[in-house]
């Protein structure tokens, strides 16, 4: 038994101001095994991960971890790298613009006389690619692969390096069913050449495709380490929830008014690019004071939808929007606030704040022409409003004058809703609200999105996290490959159902292979 | 919902970090005037005083004029994100244009008008000429979307080559009394006093007002003394400065043009939607577009004023040099950008004052002006004022870091 584990962790935990990430993590890990590690987001997978990647160095943690019975400390990535540790992260990190090959061997181009030997690259990572069946070409460009290819190339990066573990974080997030199976097959070509991996995942079902052994955190603590075999993902939730998931939504007293918003049959193409169909059909309806919680993978087009709905993507190219009865067209941010549609994106630093201005300039940023003529901004309004509005959902800083960058991500994403809230919405579109937000303010943004609901604001909301799709919802639309494939109601919606209609398993049967 | 964990406050008396906040934001200001005063203070050891004398001090102010007027436009194409590299040869075209039309023009045109009226058309001319050159520069960046580098890049060439068809490769005398008492005449004293007095009772009034305002909108009030503080500070400077120009021959008219520019945009960056919205869209545009925030008009209004503070600028070069030539305005550009960087401007947009470029243009007037009394060969004016603006930024970057 000792023989067979790679790796060993002994009472690993790593503490952040005022947080404990990882709380006396003891578990191992078997050579060769690929081994799933699964949790909510802030359960702390990643720190864990961050530590065996050296992203973290030894020393900033408490407990051991023992690396073929060797304790680990690493003071680098790069150490890790050279332990034969490498980690394939969530955002890819390639070089889009040059080649497959120069992106594996970036940073260590074999050289002669301080001359790149570009023979010798390609044909070496030409090797590598083919050695673990991996379908893509050597000289290719980044910038023409697909999701899937860079993936792999990302893979062929790690074990270019000679990597004996190698560590998945939410490899499939983004890919699709067919990619995610040719995925699957290569770990299973990896685990053939000796190769450990560990697999995160928001996707439960994966898990049981693939792994051997699962690891289950929860709040920076271990859970369990046990066999695939003995799971069911009903167990795995269970697991990962505990007993606190009825405790992390609050509950909503609203009513459900008339309908406001009407979606049909829309249809709509990305505007540079007339061939790529973004929106393939997508029809709902949204009442007053009801959250509609909008479901699906990555890549599925709900941020492409919302964004076409707000006025800022998609070219319309058939299907109706109905705003109170009334179609309307939307062509512009602008007009969408004027019909009473605002939105809270879904990338806060890339979208929706101004980071290097005030609490008060941002938010009264899209609100200024109420206060202002066109050759005065009254400032005191201003002031006092955005006050109003930041005082309402309770935004902590010290004064409206701070700078935006020095509050906490959760506190951020209260600027960005204060925004919208003060241009007083009728419907308010949530992209991915709680992304990146700790607990506690999670569930304050929530009580703001009841509030709001029982206002009689309508919410769309879309999000990654099924619980809280599940947990705020009134009825929750499911995309799948840019359709809207069935709304369903609270009380028969399930995750497993939803997570059916978002792969398409559930209308098509399995492709056999 | 309402128990409160919320610590925003507006103003209260006891709450000393907005007061804090202000000079954290500002300490750059601060850290510049400090400079400034430090060059002036060693030059006026190193030059036995005369440095400081009103003459040169008068001198100074002048000086400065021609690149600041296309520094307060340049702040808001950087703030926005952008660059104009086309500045220095627009208004030097501009100048060419304005020389020709008061050397040639109304002589042959209209012989017979008064010389007030000839003048009057020609810096209209001249203003016209730099708006429009700012409204096609502006639509082909704003609607075309060409980078404004390479925009304004191709403008520096094509208004060069406008500049000698022109003149012919000819100086064009531009030195009729009238035309030249735009940038080489002073305000009589008693004038300047008494526009020294209309500008403190506007700072007390306006103080008195916005305080009545915010106490309106129910804002807690900063204490009485502290704005009283501010305003007659303020009104001391315009003041004093008054007094120490008048010793001489009094406000130079350019310099006049000069504050009157600086407050009427300063005004537009800090009170007005144009302005607010070009802050945001240099700090994050994707944030701003998604505001509602019409981008290409607003980048376009900012090439248009730009393209008019180049006329401006073009036209009191014109009356200041008081010839237009082939090598007017050449290299203007840089030293605009120039300031705008050394008062605070951050290249990557979003940051930067108005106040903090005439700062900046200051400080780079007060370097070469010394310099020259010093008589430093003209080679290492050059050395010298490029390190220092080199130095500063460093120093900039090194005093982010720590913080």
């Amino acid at each position: 038994m000792e023989k067979d584990v790679i790796l060993e962790f002994n009472n690993v935990t790593k503490k952040f101001p005022g947080i404990t990430a990882l709380d006396n993590i003891t578990f191992s890990i078997r050579r060769g095994e690929i081994h799933g590690i699964c949790g909510e987001n802030g359960a702390g997978k990643s720190t864990l991960m961050k530590i065996l990647a050296g992203v973290y160095p030894w020393g900033t943690y408490d407990g051991q971890i023992l690396h073929n019975g060797q304790d680990l400390k690493l003071r680098s990535i790069h150490q890790a790298v050279g332990e034969g540790i490498a980690i394939v992260y969530q955002e890819l990190t390639l070089v889009p613009s040059i080649t497959v090959g120069e992106n594996i061997y970036l940073g260590k181009e074999p050289v002669k006389a301080g001359i790149i030997n570009w023979d010798k690259l390609y044909a070496d990572s030409q090797d590598v690619l083919e050695k673990y069946h991996l379908d893509v070409k050597a000289r290719s460009l980044v910038r023409h692969l697909g999701v899937g290819k860079m993936q792999m190339t990302e893979i062929a990066k790690a074990l270019s390096e000679n990597a004996k573990v190698l560590i998945l974080d939410e490899p499939t997030s983004a890919l699709s069913e067919a990619e995610t199976d040719q995925l699957m097959e290569i770990l299973r070509g990896l685990k053939k050449h000796g190769v450990t991996c560990i697999y995160i995942s928001h996707k439960l079902e994966e898990f049981f495709k693939i792994t051997d052994s699962i690891t289950v955190l929860r709040d920076g603590k271990m859970i369990i380490t046990e066999p695939t075999k003995g799971l069911s993902v009903e167990a795995l939730v269970k697991h990962m929830v505990g007993r606190e998931m009825k405790e992390r939504f609050p509950k909503g007293n609203r009513k459900p008014g008339e309908v406001i918003l009407e979606v049909e049959d829309l249809h709509a193409q990305n505007p540079l690019d007339s061939n790529d169909e973004i929106i393939r059909g997508v029809s709902f309806n949204l009442r007053r004071g009801e959250i509609l919680g909008i479901a699906g993978l990555m890549g599925s087009g709900r941020t492409e939808l919302v964004m076409t709905l707000f006025g800022e993507y998609g070219k319309i190219t058939q299907g109706k929007i109905k705003m109170e009865g009334r179609e309307i067209k939307i062509k512009s941010s602008n007009q969408a606030m004027l019909y009473g549609i605002s939105m809270v994106p879904e990338d806060r630093k890339l979208h929706g704040l101004v980071a290097i201005q005030s609490i008060l300039r941002n938010i009264s940023l899209a609100n200024l022409g109420r206060f202002s003529s066109w050759f005065r901004i009254n400032d005191s309004a201003e002031l006092k409003e955005s006050t109003y509005y930041a005082k309402s959902i309770s935004i902590k800083a010290p004064n409206l004058h701070a700078m935006a960058e020095s509050l906490s991500g959760g506190n951020q994403q209260k600027v960005v809703i204060a925004k919208w809230l003060m241009s007083q919405p009728k419907v308010l579109i949530m992209d991915d609200p709680t992304r990146g937000i700790d607990v506690g303010t999670k569930y304050e943004i929530y009580k703001i999105m009841n509030d709001l609901a029982e206002k009689g604001i309508a919410i769309i909301m879309i999000s990654s996290d099924l619980q809280e799709v599940l947990g705020m919802s009134d009825r929750i639309m499911v995309m799948c490959e840019n359709q809207s494939v069935r709304t369903l109601n609270r009380s028969e919606a399930t995750q497993e159902k939803i997570m059916a209609l978002a792969t398409g398993t559930e209308s098509q049967p399995v492709l056999e292979r | 919902m309402t128990k409160s964990t919320a610590s925003i406050t507006t103003t209260t008396k006891k709450d000393p970090s907005q007061f804090g906040q202000a000079i954290r934001n500002n300490l750059q200001t601060y850290a510049l005037v400090l400079a400034m005063i430090a060059i002036w203070i060693l030059f006026y050891f190193q030059t036995d005083g005369i440095y400081l004398s009103p003459q040169n001090f008068s001198n100074l102010f002048r000086q400065m004029t021609i690149t600041a007027i296309m520094s307060v436009g340049m702040v808001l194409v950087i703030v926005a994100g952008h660059i104009d590299l086309s500045v220095g040869k627009l208004a030097g075209y501009v100048s060419v244009i304005v020389a020709y039309f008061q050397a040639y023009f109304w002589a042959d045109h209209l012989p017979d008008a008064p010389a007030l009226l000839t003048t009057a058309l020609s810096v209209l001319v001249g203003l016209l000429v730099g708006t429009l050159y700012g409204v096609v520069q502006g639509w082909i960046i704003a609607y075309l979307r060409v980078p404004s580098f390479i925009t304004t890049l191709g403008s520096m060439w094509i208004l060069n080559g406008l500049i000698l068809i022109a003149t012919v490769g000819k100086t064009i005398p531009a030195n009729q009394p009238l035309f030249s008492i735009i940038a080489q005449d002073y305000i009589p004293k008693t004038t300047g006093w008494i526009i020294a007095g209309i500008v403190a009772v506007v700072l007390f009034v306006s103080m008195f007002m916005g305080r009545q305002r915010k106490h309106k909108y129910g804002i807690t009030l900063a204490p009485m003394w502290q704005d009283l503080l501010k305003t007659t500070l303020m009104a001391g400077f315009v003041f004093g400065y008054v007094y120490y120009v008048n010793v001489y021959r009094g406000i130079q008219n350019p310099v006049m043009i000069l504050i009157i520019i600086v407050v009427i945009f300063s005004y537009i960056a800090n009170n007005t939607r144009l302005g607010r919205y070009t802050y945001a869209i240099g700090g994050n545009r994707e944030a701003a577009r998604l505001s509602g925030i019409n981008i290409r008009g607003n980048t376009f209004t900012i090439f248009v004023l730009m393209g008019f503070l180049c006329g401006v600028s073009g036209v009191v070069m014109a009356s200041y040099v008081g010839y237009g030539t082939i090598a007017a305005g050449g290299g203007y550009e840089l030293f605009a950008i120039a300031a705008c960087i050394l008062g605070g401007t951050s290249t990557l947009g979003g940051v930067g004052t108005i106040f903090g470029a005439m700062i900046g243009s200051l400080i780079i007037t007060s370097l070469t002006n010394g310099l020259q009394i010093m008589n430093v060969p003209s080679a290492w004016q050059y050395v010298i004022s490029g390190a220092v603006l080199v130095f500063a930024v460093a120093a900039d970057m090194a005093m982010k870091k720590t913080k």
